[in-house]
């Protein structure tokens, strides 16, 4: 019983801890989205092209 | 279109050369303009049937990921051993993702039949007959 206390007291201070970090993680994955998103929105061309000629590299690659 | 055309008889050969030169450089003009005008009528229909800022708008990476398929075949990477890993990848987690359910659902309903025939058998049983809880 004492061992499973401990072992749920431990648990709680690990989320705890690990809870803000998340979170962190989560808003700044979030918020680099929101820019990756915004970047190709405003330039379709640009990154459209940038992106057929990376494929056509990878192709190439491939292809070896 | 025959350059070899005399000039009339009647009027300096010169006059009529110039003037002759002179429409066919007006009908080049007119010719190059049209030209010039159903290209951008058609670039403009392309555009408006690829419409590149509408599918940009409504799914960026979608747009990004076809743009880099069709960068990828162009550079000829459609048939090479790395496209077979990547389709057959791709085979493995949809089959995996439709397959998975079944079974999970198969085997819940061999555990109930399996289960309720333990239970079945139990009340079968009589309370002092222990020779029938004994698997056959």
């Amino acid at each position: 019983m004492e061992i499973a206390h401990e072992i749920e007291e431990t648990a709680r201070e690990i989320g705890a801890r690990v809870r803000p970090q998340i979170e962190n993680a989560k808003r700044r994955i979030s918020s680099m989205n929101e820019q990756v998103t915004d970047y190709i929105k405003e330039n379709p061309g640009k990154c459209v092209l940038g992106a057929i000629a990376l494929g056509f590299v990878i192709g190439k690659i491939a292809r070896r | 279109m025959d350059s070899r055309e005399q000039p009339a008889p009647d009027r300096p050969a010169g006059e009529g050369g110039a003037r002759e030169m002179g429409e066919r450089l007006d009908q080049a003009g007119h010719s190059a303009e049209h030209a010039w005008s159903r290209t951008r009528e058609r670039f403009t229909d392309v555009r408006d049937t690829v419409d590149l800022r509408g599918r940009v708008e409504r799914n960026p990476y979608g747009t990004l990921a076809a743009a880099l398929g069709v960068g990828y075949v162009l550079g000829g990477g459609l048939f090479t051993p790395l496209t077979g890993r990547i389709v057959g990848l791709g085979l493995r987690i949809g089959l995996r993702l439709a397959v998975l359910p079944l079974l999970t659902d198969e085997i819940a309903t061999i555990a109930e039949s399996l289960r309720d025939g333990a239970t079945g058998r139990r009340r079968e049983a009589a309370p002092g007959d222990t020779e029938s809880d004994k698997p056959t």
